[in-house]
């Protein structure tokens, strides 16, 4: 039975050939794999264990590519995964089921990536009067890597219960696989530059006293831990070798998880606010806010840019304090332009909004309602924080104010072009990712209008906040920072009433165009 | 709040404020007087059958007037007139793409005609479409709705959105969920509904500010036997009490079951209008829709069809 299982695992691999899109994807994979493998054997043999910095980088590249190894299996998404509950209707014993399973985990790439590690991080050893136990760790690391993703497999078939969760599983398995190779190679390019090793050293330290790199960090130090670490590595594998069947025998024979979302009592978010259609509206928006992917993935993406600008100064060699200046507008610009094209996030559940004795200036308050809840109270936070590490005297103001101003008038703006030129969004129910069936160039005008449009709008008080950080002078600052915030005001209840007006007019227009895509 | 049309004297059906302790008014409520729907049989729907034999016919409720909507060189809908006299249950039946889903969404103001004019209630849906929206209860056909909310949550921001107060909608949200037996999903996301349920809270949602006129596109396509006559009695509560229906349907043989005046829309164009008897002139309703939606195409070049092959 143990073999039928190995076989099926087999023929699994040979599947992904099949086809010719599949087969360019397996290609690529093995690509990846393969220069992941031949990356570690070379710098194995590169490393000098007696210098430290190369030890906290072998720690940090070892801890990373395990943390990939690890959850490798989910990235393919969990169809390929050999996963217990998918032999629950056949009469497999269970006992040779939870071995043929285990077995089955050390065939295929994550397997061999694992193996390799292990091999590579001997090799690192070899020569040096640890290398025995540096063979061993690699062993138990291994082992513990195969035993791991099997655990993982298994568990994360539980939890996806429904198409949404396996891609966002698939999704988050490829990301820290992206972040880990990332950290592996930031490890590598820092020590063959010799720049920060103490903050690598610090690093690896953190590393080691993790489960992550535990067992990597073993040939590290002195008898008493080398013994302690690997002692405990032992206990792992066996614990987890143990545990396995019981695991598998649970998993096969406990019923299904199916959506156990408990049925939702109340009316949630529209209990808390008033009876009306604006409040309803927030509501409602706020609720799709929350819960719908595409507009989590904007949430998570925003702080991305900043950060990225900020790196990016950083390299070009602007003075580091004087970039914390750039987030929290540049995080505001971004929240406020996101709504440009929020009707289109309904699709024709507009009709809703068409078909109902609506005032177009409802519709888009509560639309507002959502962003200006997030993004106030973060500006509010963020921005004494970003005054003081600025080092800049007395820039709050203008940091708050142009913060405000460019959220409001983003809104204003985006209040505007959401009734006057939605275009085609994912529709609802699809991934964070997915993109609409069909993006024609009015969507890159619209999007570049209005980010120009708010630019425009805010020119004036970002222009005195730039005059004032030149000429250091706090009370252009203070101007700037009142300044953003009433042409903020201004912008948001000008856009909302002209924004509330062209909904009426268009909004049987607005709706055809929603259906359309 | 009050629609500008007098000419219904006898029972004004828009009341946006039902007091919370709604028990006893309920009876008043004629669209959405539900709960009682099992216990005490509606009047029976023969009375609403044959109204054309009374003397006076009842007040003209929906209006259209040469109503007219191309999509470039092709003519939607060509020049429709169509009369809607209160409390009847008028069917719009027709082939796939004769018209029928762009007529009813020009009447219920989601999508604009080229000319031609619609009155619901006496109000213009084109020039005045708050006040006419108000008076109106859509269903249409193939839209999505929001479905991450439950359904409670649906019906009360439709509720919302329609003006009524907190404890209106969520009192009318339970009567129309035992009325429409979906009382057991209402806390369960939209998304997870299968098509008929989704047809039930739709319904539902169009129902729930008691408005004079329901417009309702296919509104029992997919709904399994037990539900649409669940539906069909709500319904027809809905017309006993002076509310108005305007369905379109493919299915002829509930038309002729629960309709009492019937249009024949095929290419953009009424081609019979009138009584279902008149209509249907002593035949089957399917009989003669088939006949005017252009007969049955005599099938030739299928020979091969009929010569087996092995």
């Amino acid at each position: 039975m143990v073999d039928h299982i190995l076989r099926l695992k087999l023929a699994l691999l040979g599947s992904a050939f099949r086809g010719a899109a599949s087969a360019v994807r397996a290609l690529l994979v093995l690509l990846l794999a393969g220069g992941v493998g031949t990356a570690l054997i070379m710098l194995a043999h590169e490393v000098q264990v007696e210098r430290a910095d190369h030890r906290a980088a072998l720690i940090i590249v070892a801890s990373a590519i395990a943390l990939g190894i690890v959850v490798a299996p989910l990235s393919a998404g969990l169809g390929s995964a050999l996963e217990p509950r998918r032999f629950a209707a056949f009469p497999v014993p269970r006992g040779q089921l939870a071995l043929g399973i285990m077995l089955a985990g050390v065939v295929g790439v994550p397997g061999a990536l694992a193996i390799t590690l292990g091999i590579a991080f001997e090799i690192a050893w070899a020569d040096t009067d640890k290398a025995g136990l540096a063979i061993l760790a690699g062993v138990i690391g291994a082992i513990v890597l195969v035993m791991a993703s099997q655990y993982l497999v298994a568990v994360t078939a539980q939890l996806a219960v429904s198409s949404a969760a396996v891609r966002m599983m698939t999704a988050a398995a490829r990301l820290t696989i992206a972040l880990a190779l990332g950290a592996a190679g930031l490890a590598v390019f820092l020590v063959q530059s010799g720049e920060d090793t103490e903050g690598l050293i610090e690093v690896a330290s953190v590393v080691a006293a993790t489960p992550l790199g535990f067992l990597w960090a073993a040939p590290d130090g002195v008898d008493a831990e080398i013994a302690w670490r690997l002692f405990g590595g032992a206990v792992a594998v066996a614990a987890m070798i143990a545990a396995w069947p019981w695991v598998v025998r649970r998993i096969v024979e406990a019923p299904q998880r199916i959506r156990s979302e408990p049925a939702i009592r109340g009316l949630g978010w529209f209990d808390l606010v008033p009876a009306t259609a604006s409040a309803a509206i927030a509501a409602r928006s706020l609720l799709y806010w929350t819960r719908d992917a595409r507009y989590r993935a904007v949430i998570i993406a925003l702080p991305v840019a900043p950060a990225l600008m900020m790196v990016a100064l950083a390299v070009a060699g602007a003075p580091v304090p004087l970039l914390w200046l750039i987030p929290v507008p540049v995080f505001a610009l971004f929240l406020g332009w996101f709504s440009h094209n929020d009707v289109a996030y309904d699709h024709s559940a507009m009709w809703m909004h068409v078909a109902a004795p609506l005032r177009g200036f409802s519709d888009r308050w509560g639309r507002v309602v959502p962003p200006l809840l997030i993004g106030t109270p973060l500006i509010l936070l963020a921005s004494p924080l970003a005054a003081l590490w600025s080092e800049v005297p007395e820039v709050y103001p203008a940091v708050v104010g142009t913060g405000l101003g460019l959220l409001l008038t983003g809104l204003g703006v985006s209040s505007v072009s959401s009734a006057l030129t939605p275009y085609p969004a994912a529709r609802p129910g699809a991934g964070p990712w997915d993109q609409p069936p069909l993006l024609g160039a009015a969507a890159g005008w619209t999007q570049s209008f209005t980010l120009l449009a708010i630019l425009a709008f805010m020119a004036p008080s970002l222009t005195l906040a730039v005059m004032g950080l030149m000429d250091e002078d706090p009370e252009m600052l203070e101007v700037a920072g009142w300044a953003g915030g009433a042409t903020g005001f201004g912008m948001l209840v000008l856009g909302i009433l002209i924004g509330g007006f062209v909904f009426r007019r268009r909004a049987p227009e607005l709706l055809g165009l929603l259906m359309r895509t | 709040m009050k629609p500008a049309k007098p000419a219904k004297p006898v029972k004004p059906t828009t009341r946006r404020t039902d007091k919370p302790e709604a028990a006893t008014p309920r009876p008043k409520k004629p669209a959405v007087s539900t709960s009682r729907a099992k216990k005490k049989p509606a009047p029976s729907p023969k009375a609403q059958r044959a109204p054309r034999t009374k003397p006076e016919p009842p007040p003209v409720v929906v209006e259209v007037t040469s109503l007219r909507k191309t999509y470039g060189s092709t003519v939607a809908v060509d020049d429709i007139d169509l009369t809607v006299r209160r409390g009847s249950m008028f069917g719009v039946v027709g082939p796939n793409g004769a018209g029928k889903t762009t007529t009813l969404s020009m009447i219920t103001g989601l999508l604009r005609p080229d000319s031609g004019t619609v009155l619901v209630a006496g109000l213009d849906v084109w020039r005045d479409p708050i006040a006419a929206k108000r008076v109106t209860g859509v269903l249409p056909d193939r839209m999505r709705l929001f479905d991450r909310l439950t359904g409670a949550q649906l019906l009360y921001y439709c509720g919302m959105l329609h003006g009524l107060d907190r404890s209106t909608a969520s009192s009318r949200t339970e009567d129309l969920g035992v009325a429409l037996g979906i009382e057991g999903s209402l806390n369960r996301p939209v998304r997870d509904y299968s098509i008929g349920m989704v047809k039930k809270i739709s319904l539902a949602a169009a129902m729930i500010h008691s408005p004079r006129v329901l417009v309702l596109d296919e509104p029992f396509e997919s709904v399994d036997p037990v539900s649409t006559s669940q539906a069909i009695d709500l319904l027809q509560r809905y017309t006993a009490s002076g509310g108005t229906v305007l369905l379109s349907s493919h299915n002829m043989a509930l038309v002729e079951r629960v309709c009492d005046s019937v249009a024949v829309i095929v290419d953009g164009s009424v081609l019979a209008v009138g009584t279902l008897d008149e209509v249907r002139g002593g035949r089957s309703l399917e009989e003669r829709f088939v006949e005017l939606a252009g007969g049955r195409v005599a099938v030739e070049g299928l020979e091969w069809l009929t010569t087996f092959s092995d």
